[in-house]
């Protein structure tokens, strides 16, 4: 099994300083952020550029010119609503270290952000949701399929859809989340890849206990067969329980450093 | 429908490192295939063969075959030079057998004199292999680093006990290539590399020695932590094993029952020479088919089989 890919979430719109170095093209804080997760491990990185409507795709340009020169060619998600932006990213993209992720496609309205992944190469965040939460795992699972489907008639690879089981927050959704780790194994048992915005289920809980529940979080995913998150890579503890978990599942040789590397 | 079979090249490749230079150097590891895959992908070095002398000479030599081929020799040094022309030899692997504090006790003064004797001698690359005394070594490997500047050698080997002191200085004072020795401990082997690294020793200029031991002398555990390296390094990518393998044969297999037994003493066995010899051949075939990058031995015999074994597969 290959090593867990972390999609490190850092570089987002809603936080202000990135929002503001977003339009004002100030290179400075976003190349700080970036460096912070790939100083702590991760593999990709997310640009989200939020909605974008009216320089998407200058700006997502722009972002991926700036990631890619400074970082060696990092891979990137391209995670905005605005498909032409993506688009538009993927014209300018590196793909050395990797193909570029769509963030993201889902069963409803979204779904066409499929088609933009097979033409043109890419790896696509599948959601497996339409336009609302899924009720149950029977609805997740018809969404899973209708979405590898249209994906494989497009001649993707069914390795390039990550399935997004849609992580809940436990505040106020407890009780499903049972439910979402089921999702996990499913998809594992077919032989696909997953990911996920796992840090979702400790939404609104205080600043010191996020990280011991995503990590928990993390480490029983693992267990199921998740393949991939789009987490903070600066949480250390989240971060060490991903090495360690991959020690155990034999994805990563163990050795006395391992948690340097 | 025909059949089509599905190349297995990976995206991950083993270290190329070069030893020795001018036109003698070697490139070794660089492939990103299974060892002899070529079906997969062309290897792209390939295994290298280092002919092992003993800092004796020919002192104790008795065996017919090593005493006809080094005819007229008696130091390291003029062997080094007729082993130059010997079929498959790659590199010269010098043995500071005499060095071991529990033994003759050599002087580092005196092996530095016989290291400068030996590169002189030769335009093969050298590598240095110690006596296994963890201060004698790493005060060798230090002295024959400095003297040899610019020779591009590989120091055989840094431990987990020396590896400090090794990594400075061949590695990072002299600008050679360093061996990270861990005992048939595939973890370990990990854990030296990323403590080299972490010393400052670029990736690239390290080599790992796995151990080694003869065939049917639990030559399994070799056996299995050689697949297990190559697995990580081209299949999980994983860059703190791509270091390429050098592993020593010939100290292993001359000093077992069978290379040693007298034929008095063991006629159905048939000859000394001849079962050293397959003893030899026997356990470098087996450690090149696992993915060894070099091995080190000893009889101009094994040696051409040896090599003709690699071509023929290559």
């Amino acid at each position: 099994m290959a090593k867990f890919i972390t999609i490190g979430e850092r570089i987002h719109c809603i936080s202000p300083a990135i929002r503001e170095a977003m339009a004002t093209r100030n290179p400075e804080p976003i190349l700080k952020r970036a460096k912070e997760q790939l100083d702590a491990g991760a593999t990709y990185l997310d640009v989200n550029i939020g909605p974008a409507e009216n320089d998407g795709e200058e700006l997502m340009k722009w972002a991926v010119k700036l990631l890619q020169e400074n970082f060696d060619n990092v891979p990137l998600a391209l995670d905005t609503a605005n498909r032409k932006a993506i688009e538009a990213g993927i014209s300018v993209y590196n793909r050395s270290k990797g193909k570029p992720i769509v963030n993201s496609a889902d069963a409803g309205s979204r779904i066409e952000n499929i088609d933009l992944a097979a033409a043109n190469d890419a790896i696509v965040i599948a959601l497996c949701s339409a336009d609302g939460i899924a009720a149950d795992n029977d609805e997740r699972m018809v969404h899973c399929q209708n979405l590898l489907e249209r994906g494989l008639s497009l001649g993707m690879e069914s390795e390039d859809l990550w399935f997004d089981p849609l992580f809940l927050v436990i505040k106020g959704m407890q009780d499903k989340q049972m439910e979402v780790l089921e999702a996990i194994k499913m998809f594992s048992d077919m032989g696909l890849n997953s990911t996920g915005g796992l840090s979702n289920n400790s939404n609104g809980m205080p600043k010191h206990i996020r990280p011991i529940m995503d990590a928990t979080m993390v480490a029983m995913c693992m267990m199921q067969g998740l393949t991939s998150a789009i987490v903070n890579p600066c949480d250390q503890r989240l971060m060490e329980t991903i090495k360690s978990a991959d020690v155990i599942k034999n994805n990563t040789l163990y050795a006395d450093s391992y948690l340097e590397l | 429908m025909a059949f089509t079979p599905k190349k297995q090249a990976f995206n991950a490749k083993i270290n190329a490192v070069t030893l020795g230079t001018g036109d003698r150097s070697i490139v070794i590891g660089g492939e990103n295939v299974l060892p002899f895959y070529t079906f997969d992908a062309p290897m792209e070095n390939s295994p290298k063969i280092a002919v092992e002398i003993r800092d004796t000479g020919m002192e104790g030599e008795t065996l017919p075959g090593m005493l006809s081929f080094y005819e007229g020799c008696t130091t390291a040094a003029d062997m080094a030079k007729k082993a130059e022309t010997m079929p498959g030899a790659s590199a010269i692997c010098l043995h500071f057998e005499s060095a071991d504090p529990n033994g003759a006790n050599k002087s580092v003064e005196e092996c530095v004199e016989l290291a400068k004797a030996v590169a002189d001698a030769t335009s093969l690359p050298i590598i240095v292999m110690g006596c296994k005394n963890i201060e004698k070594d790493a005060q060798l490997f230090a002295s024959i680093s400095d003297a040899l500047q610019g020779k591009n050698i590989l120091v055989l080997s840094s431990r987990e006990e020396n590896y400090k002191t090794v990594g400075a200085s061949a590695g990072l004072a002299y600008n050679q290539k360093v061996g990270a020795e861990s005992a048939v401990d595939i973890n370990l082997a990990k854990q030296l590399n990323v403590l080299l690294t972490q010393l400052g020793v670029p990736a690239a200029s390290i080599c790992m020695n796995l151990g080694s031991s003869a065939a049917g002398y639990g030559f399994e555990y070799l056996s299995s932590t050689l697949d297990r390296v190559k697995a990580a390094a081209l299949a999980q990518n994983d860059t703190m094993l791509q270091m390429p393998i050098v592993t020593p044969v010939s100290t292993e297999t001359w000093g077992v029952k069978e290379a040693m037994l007298p034929e008095s003493e063991a006629p159905e066995w048939g000859p000394v020479e001849e079962r050293g010899i397959e003893m030899e051949v026997c356990t470098a075939s087996a450690c090149l088919v696992g993915g060894s990058n070099v091995v080190i031995m000893r009889h101009p015999a094994s040696i051409a089989t040896i090599a003709k074994f690699i071509d023929s597969l290559m």
